[in-house]
């Protein structure tokens, strides 16, 4: 029975490890950057506003620079113009950064099967998180952040050097 | 199990493919060309013709029914049966109409009129349709027809509302058509102008009469490179600069001659890298990596 017992010193210290403190501290303070590319960006808005508060998760403050961002959500058609731009604007936010694909139009290019419309942003920068919907209800943009933090607190930061730097290579 | 589907290729690609696009139409059967054969220009001698033509045809099916009729009746009575009835000549409802575009007919309003007129034998052709006033010009006098239009004070029209242009493949002795559609703001009248022009023509620009002409003659090279003259900027406005093809002329085909395909991600060719590298060289940034081993 006294096996079990904690320690004085366990009464007061919480023993973890450091990645999942890091992961911890970077899922709870994603911030955003303010990238709306079309209708969906609407809805986006409305999930920042006050009735569904994405500052719940942490995810509040919607950053009008890629250099102080941890998130891109593409919210929104992207055409042939404008994908070099997502490309230098994802270059440009510092690690780690991660990219949720909001709409059809981001996933799979959506109704636009037209000469001008990037069949998906994937063809652009590595994504995450994809949401369905044309477009998505806050609901569902909170629930695909809801995934995306799943995603950072499983996250290793073995797994990410190697993704940045043998797969790619 | 059933065998994937044979994509439907023709075996010649179409004629139309000007310029240096090459597009393997076997990769994608999507990207077939369907070319339209008529030309829909809305015209008063096109509808005039059309309604000779169809009361001819009219006459000559009735003449060929009274033909058969006669040969009907000659041959029951050889036999000794009963006459057959004789043909009825249909006639048509008077309030037929439905699902009818409005057809042009003649201009009876004073701008038109005025516009003949000013610009004598350089208008082709003047017309209402559904209310609305049309004029055809010839297409180098458009400059003077415009200039008509929102100088003389009885005519004023001052803004110039929209501009377009439309393909049209299938006609013979021109390429595209350019609307110019005028507003009059204090007379509260609209009208439009109208040029054909063969391929490669280069019309004026409206630019100096019209400072809102800029943009819109930028969108219609952008989208079927129709370029004008004199314009201050003569660039593409909504496709990318480095661009093939103009996107609203016939032979494009819907999905692309494949920019859309793209992958981004394989940065096309270094050129993303390439440009931030030299912006980085003329701002004084070294962003050469320095090699390993």
């Amino acid at each position: 029975m006294g096996v079990n017992q904690p320690t004085a010193l366990e009464h007061v210290l919480i023993t973890t490890k450091v990645e999942k403190v890091i992961n911890w501290a970077r899922a709870s303070s994603v911030w955003p950057m303010t990238f709306g590319l079309a209708c969906c960006a609407i809805e986006m808005m409305a999930a920042g506003a006050s009735k569904f508060d994405f500052d719940r998760f942490g995810a509040g403050i919607f950053r009008a620079t890629p250099r102080q961002s941890d998130l891109m959500i593409v919210a929104g058609t992207v055409t042939y113009k404008m994908a070099p731009v997502i490309k230098k604007l994802y270059d440009q936010m510092p690690e780690p950064k991660w990219v949720i694909a909001m709409g059809s139009c981001a996933t799979a290019g959506g109704p636009f099967d037209s000469y001008h419309t990037i069949q998906g942003v994937d063809k652009v920068v590595p994504v995450d998180v994809y949401i369905p919907g044309c477009p998505p209800r806050p609901e569902s943009l909170i629930y695909g952040f809801m995934k995306l933090q799943d995603k950072i607190m499983t996250s290793s930061i073995a797994d990410r050097y190697k993704e940045i730097f043998e797969e790619v290579g | 199990m059933s065998e994937p589907i044979e994509p439907q290729v023709p075996e010649t690609a179409p004629e139309a493919l000007a310029g240096p696009y090459v597009y393997d139409y076997a990769a994608s059967p999507q990207r077939q060309i369907v070319m339209p054969k008529t030309v829909p220009l809305p015209s008063l001698k096109t509808y005039q013709a059309e309604v000779i033509a169809a009361a001819a045809a009219d006459e000559a099916k009735w003449q060929k029914q009274q033909a058969d009729f006669e040969v009907a009746k000659a041959k029951a009575e050889a036999e000794g049966k009963d006459a057959p009835k004789p043909p009825v000549r249909a006639v048509p409802r008077k309030d037929d109409n439905d699902m009818k575009t409005p057809w042009p007919v003649e201009a009876k309003d004073a701008d038109l009129l005025k516009l003949q007129e000013l610009l004598g034998d350089k208008v082709e052709e003047i017309f209402e349709q559904a209310g609305e006033l049309v004029c055809q010009v010839k297409k180098e006098a458009i400059f003077e027809a415009l200039k008509a239009c929102r100088e003389e004070v009885s005519l004023k029209y001052e803004m110039l509302a929209d501009q377009s242009a439309t393909h049209y493949p299938a006609a013979k002795d021109f390429a595209f058509s350019v609307v110019y559609h005028l507003t009059s703001i204090s007379r509260s009248k609209r009208l439009r102008l109208r040029i054909l022009i063969p391929e490669g023509f280069i019309p004026q620009s409206a630019c100096e009469l019209y400072p809102s002409a800029n943009w819109m003659e930028r969108e219609i090279y952008d989208m079927l490179g129709i370029r004008f003259a004199e314009h201050p900027d003569m660039t593409r406005i909504l496709c990318p600069e480095d661009w093939e093809g103009y996107p609203l002329r016939k032979e494009y085909p819907t999905v692309g001659w494949g920019q859309r395909d793209i992958d981004f991600r394989d940065d096309r060719g270094g050129v993303l890298n390439r440009l931030a590298m030299e912006k980085a060289g003329q701002m004084g940034i070294n962003l050469k990596q320095p090699k390993a081993e």
